[in-house]
């Protein structure tokens, strides 16, 4: 899962960091079989990761 | 055009009446035999002001699941209806609504979960941007949790579509039947 694997790489985040009205990151599934994906990567210090990073 | 019966203001013309085969029939009133009201071959009826009456002047749907949806944690999901108890101007396909009649319309939906969890909301994700989010309800004793949404929502009638999305702090599977719905309808034109 997406979200487990972005907490794991950044320990410091929680859940609200993903909270779509309040949060920085948001990660989407349009139920079209592709899939969790970053939809949005807003944080201020924390880089977005790389899709090797992801995988 | 139409046929039309049209009130004047003069007193040999006070009423008139021309015709056509359009099978439409205008009323018009003023010295300028402005449209009042038009009445289609389907039978709509649409007032000039701002009010249209009938089935496929003013779409309505409701959609249900039979399928639950599965939710990531911290992730928004589109949510899946795939069920359709009505939708009269046939705007409602893939869980998406595009209603091709310009206007204001009523949107509801709600997203009912198996489990309590700390966040749950339901969004009116509009590709106008103008997109509205439910609120969470946890029912006490029973484990569940619920979130409802319901707006009024401005739609031009070509390009502008809602979907359902989701946003939940847990990974879950929305319940099916009854629980998870999606329905609307239209108020009244621009």
């Amino acid at each position: 899962m997406l979200y487990n694997k972005i907490i794991s790489i950044y320990t410091e985040l929680s859940e609200k960091d993903f909270n779509p009205f309040t949060g920085t990151i948001r990660l989407q599934n349009d139920s079209d079989g592709r899939g969790d994906y970053i939809k949005e990567w807003n944080h201020p210090t924390l880089p977005k990761p790389t899709d090797e990073e992801l995988a | 055009m139409a046929s039309v019966i049209s009130a004047g203001t003069s007193s040999g013309t006070a009423l008139n009446m021309t015709a056509d085969t359009s099978g439409q029939l205008q009323l018009a009133t003023g010295a300028s035999a402005t449209t009042a009201i038009t009445i289609d071959t389907s039978q709509n009826v649409a007032f000039a002001k701002g009010f249209t009456v009938g089935a496929t002047a003013a779409p309505a749907f409701s959609a249900y699941q039979t399928t639950g949806t599965s939710l990531s944690a911290g992730t928004t999901t589109k949510v899946l209806f795939d069920t359709k108890q009505f939708d009269t101007n046939s705007n409602f396909a893939s869980s998406r609504f595009t209603p091709t009649v310009a206007g204001y319309y009523q949107m509801n939906a709600c997203v009912f979960v198996s489990g309590t969890v700390s966040v749950l909301l339901t969004i009116l994700n509009a590709s106008n941007g103008a997109s509205r989010s439910g609120s969470l309800t946890n029912i006490a004793g029973q484990g569940q949790s619920a979130s409802m949404v319901s707006s009024v929502m401005y739609f031009n009638g070509s390009t502008d579509y809602v979907e359902i999305y989701v946003y939940s702090s847990n990974a879950l599977t929305t319940l099916n039947g009854q629980y998870t719905y999606f329905n609307g309808c239209f108020l009244r034109s621009a």
